[in-house]
């Protein structure tokens, strides 16, 4: 008797067994409906338009950005990353161990032989923090205090376009917006009369590799964000003078009548692009007459030219478009970029390296000292860099005094000064072969984190919806590099 | 079962199923207003399973036999049964709370996941209690156990409310509320030094018990020190004793804070130390250290340096009034989203007017910095300026102000950063600002002040000046002048013009090879006429520069039109250019381009005839070739030039043999050759030019056929 009694309190009955599931489904049923977007695709991220409104997320440090890009990657073991170890082992082979399998370029796979070359410069330390800079930057070494040097940059890329595309897209492959799109795209333009994103080109002597538009395309964001870029010629700006024969207030007799034309046809279709294309041709018009203020240099002091150097009055010089970066950021363009092309040294590197440093040392270091003396330096972020490093080891002939480097992406050396990043600091460490990192490494995504958060930008929350996807600078990586940051 | 057992059961299954189901899903379930009610009634219902069950579990392990008269398994049930119910409801509940934001995490992630693991178990031992009887072994380990998850749970939950110390707090000493401040404004001593010594030091050295006769409350009694002297000696290794002290092993008797008392973490010793090394200053601001500074790192980790935000005491301005106001030329803007501070800035001074400051004033509540760089403000512009009482940062660089009326601004009491780089305010104008109330920097680049006086304001200590680059005692080099005409074959009429970017620079120059110098060589004033081939050499030269380096550039007269030319053998395919047409293209002298324009011989002489449909009367052949030795370019060994009326009537008219040369010459250099005759009618030339037909030993390709390129020949 005592048995069946117990089996029926330890076996579930069908009816008390369904009764139970029922009760079960129903909990799950009101669970379900407690989270509304539980069967929909994807759900629980917040809508774009969510993320977008409030720019920007919280209070800025750096205001304007003024991006000094050494086109063709400069040697870090020639001007920052000092390694005595290469020249106590200069000529024997790169350990296998230290290379790790890393994936070369064609112009040195098939090399033999990967010969340890040390620099023939001579390094010293600067500034508080004692910064190991090579003598063929002086003036930069002068300015140590308000430098942060990060040793330990690293990318994927191993090739110029695909490296340059990252750094300035955050994707290798082309056709996302620039770096400097979508700040203007998050933060807008400071003055209304000038574009929010600027380009500047110029050429060093030393092998060059291109620069193509598509860096500074606005990708899939709206054409306004596009960077402008200023030539060295006579028209600063492409297309923005009046044609021969026509004055101003023609000009703006044609544009009012043309806004008018553009106004009827939003009435009747609606397009937001129209109102946008008539606000650009206001901008153009207002342009007119801010961009010769800026562009004319002759207002410049003499201590000014002193500083930048002389050349800083030649067109199209590196040193020229330092101090037009530096006027045009004055005037609250959100991203200046320039393009110093030259720095590719596969071959004859010491003669090359000592000529681009000519071009671009004194004039990075008077961008940073003229910015600093009109208190201009906390809210604008300089930097300086390439696309990637320079291999410790040579290709082709190696001799006492000339050798070459190949392209390394797994450390390189990048400076920031101003804009709330720690002044006057060596971030990062390489190894003694100055080829891996061994301590805190900065990915490009995390270079790219960093920025925007000195621009009181949430890196995660800066996005744009495209194809059904959400898009970010940093796409689905980046992290704060929080040692640098003031 | 009694039918309320079965319904009360029923709902304490279904809550955990609920429960169970939102765990799951727990990182995208937001806990709907309603049911944030139900969430604050955990502290309530809480307590109801805690009693019952506990009170169950003691029962079974009471409980010896079934037939004890403690038993009772109707009540039995009952408790148990009202039980899960309870931790059911507490559970769920507590569930939700803990979904409103600011629990800490740790104590947070142990209290809920027992809460959820004792209504479970609650729910399964009711189920199974039939299969469990009280008086068996493995029950009582249960009620054991289930006691132990009560008590754990019960007590993580009360630290969720009262805090971690909440029971043990009373015994110990009391702490005081936690002071902040803005990281501008903090000082090492206040806000770093001073709360490590009242947590770690002052409970033995205070005014009741000065244990070694030191008490440490204020600046003076830790500088007057204890029995032992001094508290730090930074001219001892050891900075004396406090830091010693603190250095001392954990087992010493005179380690500090003696063994069994709280002791300082790493970072606070290192804290301490530096203070100490750095003068022990009870006035210092942390701002004003360098940031490598273990000091500053400290306070960025203590005072959370990264992402401070100031905040502000005054509420926003309405969105309507700062849209109205913004225009083209005059920006403003909130700080960040939501916040109540505005920034203004200026742009283009031709559109200035001193009215668009004064149509700031609605706004003078918000606006905290306001940038009018090169924008004609006056003196009187300041009084407007300074009704902004909320100003923080103001740039007034390369405006027209004078300082006259500088004093304006110092009824900006909230004014830290003030900009009058490139001004024209003085030294005595600078004194004024000392008495400014709340300014702490200052930049006066390139003003009025004398380079003595910059020098004494650097030791300037509330306010930091910045001044900037200094060029009145450097000299660099100048820039080369710049040839402005690209073409090198100058006709007729023609001149070359020279500039040079820096205006008022002087250009020197010459015609004849030598090189210019600022003395006596011409200086260059208008477009210089060229007449015959020529070599211009030009220097920039300006007081407090060096001399630029020199510029050149070749000049040809330019010559009779060639009708058309001939190449008598064939050019090198590597190097062909236009092929005859590239000898009388007008296009010379080209030394940075060299394919395209120039033509390469190595194998070949260089051969051609040129042909004049009317006789020309000619006395100069010139031809133009290039050298360089690091690409194998050599000069030509043998020039002959040949004239008469057709091809097959030339006389010899001229031979040049330039020799072989004897060392290297760096660089890339326009070689002409001026082959001059007796004038006479010619209507075809023959030229021929010799490539170096061994190169010589000092070269790094001796023995091999030297390079002979050629770009223009001009017949004058």
């Amino acid at each position: 008797m005592e048995k069946p009694i117990f089996d029926y309190g330890v076996n579930t009955t069908r009816r008390h067994f369904l009764s139970k599931l029922s009760l079960g489904l129903g909990s799950a049923a009101l669970g379900s409906l407690l989270i509304p977007d539980l069967f929909k695709g994807g759900g629980g991220e917040p809508d774009v338009n969510e993320l977008m409104a409030g720019l920007p997320h919280f209070a800025p440090k750096a205001k304007r950005v003024i991006y000094l890009f050494q086109n063709g990657a400069p040697s870090q073991l020639d001007l920052f990353d000092y390694k005595p170890m290469l020249n106590k082992m200069h000529g024997q082979d790169l350990p296998e161990s230290i290379r790790g399998g890393q994936r070369l370029t064609g112009m040195t796979a098939n090399q033999a032989k990967f010969p340890l070359a040390g620099s023939i410069f001579n390094f010293k330390q600067h500034g508080k923090s004692g910064a190991w800079m090579s003598e063929l930057l002086p003036h930069m070494a002068g300015i140590a205090d308000d430098l942060c040097i990060i040793k330990t940059l690293n990318t994927e890329a191993i090739n110029h376009d695909p490296a340059l595309t990252f750094f300035q897209t955050g994707a290798q492959v082309g056709n996302r917006p620039s770096f400097g799109a979508w700040l203007s795209y998050g933060l807008g333009s400071e003055n209304q009369n000038l574009p929010g994103f600027c380009v500047l080109l110029s050429r060093g002597k030393g092998n060059g590799q291109g620069v193509y538009s598509k860096l500074w395309t606005n990708g899939f964001l709206d054409s306004v964000h596009q960077g402008v870029q200023f030539s060295s010629g006579e028209n600063p700006v492409l297309y923005l003078n009046d044609p021969d024969g026509m004055d101003r207030t023609q000009r703006r007799k044609m544009l009012d009548n043309l806004a008018e034309l553009n106004q009827g046809t939003f009435n009747d279709f609606g397009d937001p692009e129209i109102t946008a294309k008539v606000q650009q041709y206001e901008m153009a018009f207002r342009m007119q007459t801010a961009v010769p203020e800026i562009t004319d240099m002759s207002k410049e002091p003499e201590s000014i030219v002193k500083m930048y150097g002389p050349e800083c009055l030649v067109p199209g010089t590196y040193a020229a478009n330092c101090l037009l970066a530096r006027k045009l950021s004055e005037q609250g363009v959100r991203f200046v970029q320039l393009y110093h092309q030259g720095w590719d040294s596969h071959g004859g590197l010491p003669t090359e390296i000592k000529g681009q440093c000519m071009d671009v040392d004194q004039a990075s270091a008077a961008l940073v000292t003229d910015l600093k003396q009109r208190g201009l330096l906390d809210e604008t972020l300089v930097i300086w860099g390439g696309e990637f490093g320079r291999t410790n080891y040579c290709q082709g002939t190696l001799t006492k005094d000339n050798y070459g480097r190949d392209h390394h992406p797994r450390a390189f050396t990048v400076w920031m000064a101003g804009g709330g990043i720690k002044p006057g600091i060596v971030y990062g460490e390489t190894d003694e072969f100055g080829y891996n990192i061994v301590k805190d490494p900065v990915h490009v995504h995390d270079f790219h984190a960093t920025i925007l958060n000195q621009l009181g930008l949430d890196h995660e929350k800066l996005v744009y919806k495209h194809q059904g996807r959400r898009y970010r600078l940093t796409d689905v990586a980046g992290k704060l590099v929080k040692g640098i940051i003031a | 079962m009694s039918d309320w057992k079965g319904y009360v059961y029923n709902i304490a299954f279904f809550l955990n199923g609920l429960l169970v189901f939102l765990l799951f899903f727990e990182s995208r379930f937001a806990v709907p207003q309603w049911m944030q009610a139900l969430g604050r009634m955990h502290p309530l219902v809480l307590h109801f399973p805690l009693v019952v069950l506990i009170l169950y579990s003691l029962w079974v392990m009471i409980v010896r036999k079934p037939d004890s008269h403690a038993w009772n398994e109707g009540l039995a049930d009952s408790l148990l049964v009202i039980g899960t119910f309870t931790a059911a409801v507490a559970a769920f509940s507590g569930f939700v709370l803990s979904h409103e934001e600011g629990y800490e995490s740790d104590t947070l992630l142990w209290h809920k996941w027992l809460g959820i693991a004792i209504s479970l178990a609650a729910v399964v031992w009711y189920g199974a209690r039939k299969s469990l009887l009280p008086w068996t072994v493995g029950a009582k380990v249960v009620a054991g156990a289930f006691l132990v998850l009560l008590f754990v749970g019960g007590h993580l939950g009360g630290n969720l409310t009262h805090g971690e110390d909440f029971l043990i707090s009373p015994l110990g000493p009391s702490a005081e509320p936690v002071q902040h401040v803005a990281f501008e404004e903090a000082k090492v001593y206040e806000h770093l030094v001073k709360p490590v010594i009242e947590q770690k030091c002052l409970s033995c050295h205070n005014e009741e018990k000065s244990k070694g006769g030191l008490q440490m409350q204020t600046e003076a009694l830790l500088k007057k020190g204890g029995k032992g002297g001094m508290l730090w000696d930074t001219t001892k290794a050891d900075l004396g004793l406090l830091i010693s002290r603190l250095h001392l092993p954990l087992d010493d008797k005179k380690h500090m804070p003696p063994r069994g008392k709280v002791q300082l973490t790493d970072e606070e010793v290192v804290l301490l130390a530096a203070w100490v090394k750095s003068g022990s200053r009870f006035d210092q601001l942390v701002s004003s250290l360098s940031p490598q500074s273990p000091v500053y790192s400290y306070a960025q980790n203590v005072l959370g340096g990264d992402r401070t935000e100031e905040q502000y005491a005054f509420s926003a301005a309405s969105a309507d009034e700062v849209k109205k106001l913004n225009t083209n030329y005059r920006l403003i803007k909130p700080l960040s989203a939501g916040s109540p501070a505005l920034f203004v800035n200026f742009y283009n001074r031709a559109n200035f007017k001193s009215q668009d400051i004064e149509g700031l004033l609605p706004l003078k509540d918000q606006i905290v910095s306001m940038d009018l760089s090169k924008m004609p403000v006056k003196d009187e512009d300041l009084k407007t300026l300074a009704k902004f009482p909320e100003l923080r940062r103001l740039i007034l660089n390369f405006t027209d102000i004078t300082g006259s009326n500088l004093t304006e601004l110092k009824k900006l009491a909230n004014l830290r950063e003030l900009s009058l780089s490139g001004t024209g305010i003085t030294m005595a104008h600078v004194k004024s600002l000392e008495g400014f109330p709340a300014l702490r920097r200052v930049y006066l680049w390139s003003t009025g002040i004398g380079p003595q006086d910059l020098e004494t304001l650097k030791k300037g200590q509330k306010i930091a000046f910045e001044t900037g680059f200094r060029s009145d005692t450097l000299v660099v080099a100048l820039n080369p002048p710049v040839i402005i005409n690209e073409k090198q074959l100058i006709g007729k009429g023609e001149t070359v013009a020279m500039k040079h970017q820096i205006a008022g620079t002087v250009i020197r120059y010459t015609l004849d090879g030598s090189e210019p110098d600022s003395v006596s060589s011409p200086v260059y004033e208008k477009p210089i006429a060229i007449n015959g081939n020529l070599k211009l050499k030009a220097r920039a030269f300006r007081k407090g520069w060096y001399g630029s380096t020199q510029v050149s550039k070749l000049f040809f007269k330019e010559g009779f039109h060639v009708d058309s030319a001939q190449l008598i053998t064939p050019v090198d395919q590597r190097y062909h250019a236009k092929g005859a047409a590239s000898i009388s293209d007008g296009k010379v002298g080209d030394t940075e381009r060299v394919s395209g324009t120039w033509l390469g011989y190595v194998e070949n002489d260089f051969q051609s005839y040129l042909f004049f449909k009317k006789p020309v009367k000619a006395s100069v052949v010139t031809v133009s070739t290039l050298r360089s030795f690091g690409s194998f370019i050599f000069e030509p060994t043998r020039i002959e030039v040949w004239g008469g009326a057709d091809p097959k009537t030339l006389k010899l008219l001229k031979v040049i043999t330039p020799g072989v040369p004897a060392k290297d010459i760096p660089g890339t250099e326009n070689i002409v050759y001026e082959a001059g005759f007796e004038p006479q009618q010619l209507s075809c030339i023959k030229l021929v030019a010799k490539p170096l037909a061994k190169i010589p030993a000092w070269h790094s390709g001796k023995g091999n056929k030297g390079w002979l390129f050629v770009d223009e020949v001009i017949v004058n």
